[in-house]
């Protein structure tokens, strides 16, 4: 075999006699050759095992040696830093093993769906060697390794029929012995995305030892398992990595500036800092109302503090905000007992019991609960407001908000004129008009204090 | 705003993994990233995710990832990685309460020990621990600038609290910090991608993909980056870890003293909890109490120097923190000796003012 600029020239190969990797890494150079790569274009990823030994017979070739299994997501790391560049010069080709290749499978197949310009080369040789012979996911039925001395049961894992519908563009099974390896690793190495070659070897420390196995046997127990031995380019038309980016970014146009939010000349008239509470039913804007709050005190002046709560499950149940208004820089975000509490809904109530809001009123807190609630709060001050009748229930909580606003001395009304200048063109009526009435209940007495 | 300090670093990679309450930091640099010169990826797992950043890292690249307890554990052999390849990246860890899933909506700063002590050797990785959202602009711009001069990994240590209130913000006073760039002068390119002369120096980085052949391996190496066993050169190398980062813990570790020389007693608290503290401390002073006030911004390296001055004239020294078993105060524990150690901990919300206080007098009155 002729010599080359890419495996060392007078390289002692490593490996056990035999053994299949010898001839992977003879292929690969040959292949690398052919394509007239420059060495340090590529970037050779390598796994555990003894197909990690591979770094250092390629002195030319920038190499990385990894932990068990995460070659493939290095290399895909690397590849992806390539796009952000917009350089497309580099060339990772990871080595790993069928061990590797399991433990990494998550990494092959999200390699395979973006479709990053990598190609992997799997040294199958069905069982941990490096480790002392130990079955893997590829291992044949019926096949005796360390740890299944009676034969393997469990049937072996078909890499590429997994990978196809992971839609790898380029997918290969070959013989480590096939003379026109190197042909098939330079058509992977020069698909221009994901692709993959299998290589079938043996293990001649421990396979050939336990088994009898030979050229005929071993393509006897493939045929057995279904395995066809070829190039299977199967999606080659789709677009790569860079293509989807490019596609993907070129449209991406930047948002949308937000309108600008600027202060009003009325200051807020808040001596300490004030807590309150807004709890309702998810999917009822309770935490955009709480927001809009905050929003609201920022622009006459004041620091806020926004606490969101709700369950997991985010879309059920129930939804809270708390918000600490305050003159000055706020320290502890927490809330020791709330001056205001607006409950718009019987979610609301049910979490603020459950929590222990309640408890946790002062003889001066004020509930405005929405008349429809059935609860009797025995704590601090209560007026019962028709929120969800007369806002509707997305917009009860922000009603509710803008009422107390209308009761308190402490923020101006002139605070939401600029939330509601801030606010996208399209959400602008539906919330002054959720503020409007809310100020309106507020100020026709409208509620009924229990 | 850790986001935001993330991009003002010049940060331009980031692969995540959706995790409560750690989302957030995910979303904004998604959306962000493509107009600001940078790849934004939805990775499969947190594993993948911590794999693409130091990939990219080892292209060039800034990278960052965020996430919560649940994908830390996975991340840490990756982390291990990026310790041993001296590849810088930064990770945002925001807390929230374990053990295992745990409760993934709230806040705790349960996580001290598993994010210091994540290392096989036990070696050092800078932990900066923000208790406002300011000070997850400042401080994650402190994590990528020790990652990228020291060549390491680097968190940044927040919590659900800290990371998902949402919180009124002056812009004009934010500290931006001239972030550094790794060390990357190609002095000794024949040399290999891990050579020093003196252990404390860090080598200087050749990208993957550059004119110069870089060998990066994660298996104990020679400087090179050749794989050694029973080499000098090796434990050489395994020292220079760790000796790196002592050799700047002074410079990197952040604290913020508020003392009273009259004060008796000394008060340490971080992340959240320091926003209750520093309540609590204003609440004392105001009865005619004096106390003493160290906030901790840099977990690790512990920042000795500040330590020592604000312990030096206080024989009591509380340590407030929303976990158990008083991760912290057991780290500084070595470093207090002949003083009177009491904690402050909860767990399951946060610790309020009130209970500092409380627990202030119960002991010293």
């Amino acid at each position: 075999m002729a010599e080359s600029v890419y495996l060392a020239p007078d390289v002692q190969l490593p490996y056990c006699r035999g053994c299949g990797h010898a001839l992977v890494v003879r292929h690969l150079s040959r292949a690398l050759e052919r394509l007239g790569l420059p060495p340090r274009s590529v970037v050779l990823t390598t796994d555990i095992g003894c197909v990690g030994l591979a770094d250092s017979l390629f002195p030319y070739l920038h190499t990385v040696h990894t932990t068990h299994g995460r070659s493939t997501a290095f290399a895909t790391g690397m590849a992806l830093a390539e796009v952000t560049l917009d350089e497309h010069r580099l060339k990772p080709i990871v080595m790993v093993g069928d061990g590797g290749a399991m433990i990494g499978l998550l990494h092959l197949v999200h390699a395979a769906q973006l479709n990053v310009d990598i190609t992997v080369l799997v040294h199958n040789n069905f069982l941990f060697g490096m480790t002392g012979g130990q079955h893997s996911a590829l291992t044949p039925l019926n096949w005796v390794t360390a740890t299944t001395p009676e034969g393997n049961w469990t049937p072996p894992l078909d890499l590429l029929a997994l990978l196809r519908t992971a839609h790898a563009g380029f997918l290969a099974r070959q013989y480590a012995t096939a003379a026109d390896l190197d042909t098939t690793i330079a058509d992977a190495i020069d698909f221009p995305g994901f692709s993959l070659v299998e290589v079938v070897e043996l293990c001649t420390a421990y396979a050939t030892r336990w088994n009898r196995l030979t050229g005929k046997t071993l393509d006897e127990a493939m045929q057995r398992q279904g395995y066809r031995i070829g190039e299977f380019e199967t999606e080659q038309e789709r677009p790569t990595f860079i293509d989807l980016y490019r596609h993907e970014h070129g449209s991406h146009s930047a948002s949308e500036p937000e309108p600008q939010f600027e202060e009003v000349s009325t200051r807020a008239q808040l001596e300490k800092e004030l807590h309150l509470v807004v709890a309702g039913t998810a999917g009822e804007r309770v935490q955009s109302a709480a927001n809009l709050l905050c929003r609201a005190a920022l622009a006459v002046g004041l620091y806020s503090t926004q606490k969101n709560d709700n369950p997991v499950t985010q879309g059920t149940g129930f939804s809270l905000a708390e918000i600490c208004l305050s003159p000055q820089p706020i320290e502890y975000t927490g809330m020791e007992s709330p001056d205001v509490v607006v409950i718009a809904s019987g979610d609301g109530w049910k979490e603020l019991l459950a929590n222990g809001t309640v408890a946790r009123c002062h003889a001066g807190t004020l509930v405005l609960l929405d008349s429809e609630v059935e609860a009797s709060p025995s704590v601090g001050r209560t007026v019962r407001l028709p929120l969800r009748r007369q806002a509707n229930p997305k917009r009860a909580a922000l009603a509710g908000l803008a009422a107390w606003m209308s009761m308190t001395s402490a923020l101006p009304a002139a605070a939401w004129e600029a939330v509601l200048t801030a606010l996208p063109a399209g959400r602008q009526a539906d919330t002054a008009e959720a503020i409007q009435i809310g100020r309106r209940l507020a100020e026709s007495g409208n509620g009924a204090v229990a | 705003m850790l986001a935001e300090g993330a991009l003002a670093s010049g940060c331009r990679f980031f692969a995540g993994y959706p995790i409560t309450p750690a989302s957030e930091i995910y979303e904004v640099m998604m959306r962000e990233l493509p107009g600001r010169a940078g790849l934004g990826l939805s990775a499969p797992d947190e594993i993948s995710s911590l794999c693409y950043c130091v990939g990219a890292s080892l292209r060039g690249l800034k990278a960052m990832t965020a996430t919560s307890g649940p994908g830390w554990a996975l991340m840490i052999e990756t982390v291990q990685y990026a310790l041993m390849t001296e590849t810088p990246v930064v990770i945002a860890l925001v807390q929230r309460l374990g053990p295992s899933t745990g409760g993934a909506t709230q806040g705790a700063q349960g996580d001290v020990w598993l994010a210091a002590f994540s290392t096989s050797g036990g070696y050092t990785i800078p932990v900066f621990s923000p208790s406002t959202a300011a000070e997850c602009y400042e401080l994650v711009q402190q994590a990528f600038d020790w990652s990228e001069r020291l060549r390491t990994p680097a968190l940044v240590l927040s919590d659900k609290e800290v990371g998902m209130t949402t919180e009124v913000v002056d812009d004009a006073t934010l500290e931006k910090i001239a972030v550094h760039e790794r060390p990357r002068s190609t002095r000794h390119p024949s040399r290999g991608a891990y050579a020093f002369d003196d252990p404390e120096e860090v080598p200087t980085f050749t990208e993957v993909g550059g004119d110069v052949k870089v060998t990066v391996t994660g298996s104990a190496h020679d400087q090179a980056g050749r794989l050694r066993k029973n080499s000098p050169e090796v434990l050489e190398v395994l020292q220079h870890l760790q000796r790196k980062i002592e050799a700047h813990a002074e410079e990197m570790a952040l604290a913020k003293p508020d003392l009273d020389p009259d004060a008796r007693c000394l008060l340490i608290s971080y992340g959240v909890t320091a926003r209750a503290a520093r309540q609590a401390v204003g609440m004392l002073r105001r009865e005619g109490y004096p106390i003493s006030f160290l906030q901790i911004q840099t977990l690790f390296p512990v920042p000795l120097r500040a330590l020592d001055w604000a312990v030096a004239s206080a024989p009591f020294v509380f340590v407030a923190e929303e976990n158990l078993t008083g991760q912290y105060r057991a780290v500084l524990a070595p470093h207090l000796s002949g003083k009177q150690v009491f904690g402050i901990n909860k767990i399951g919300s946060l610790i309020s003012p009130t209970e500092i206080v409380r627990a202030v007098q119960g002991v010293m009155s």
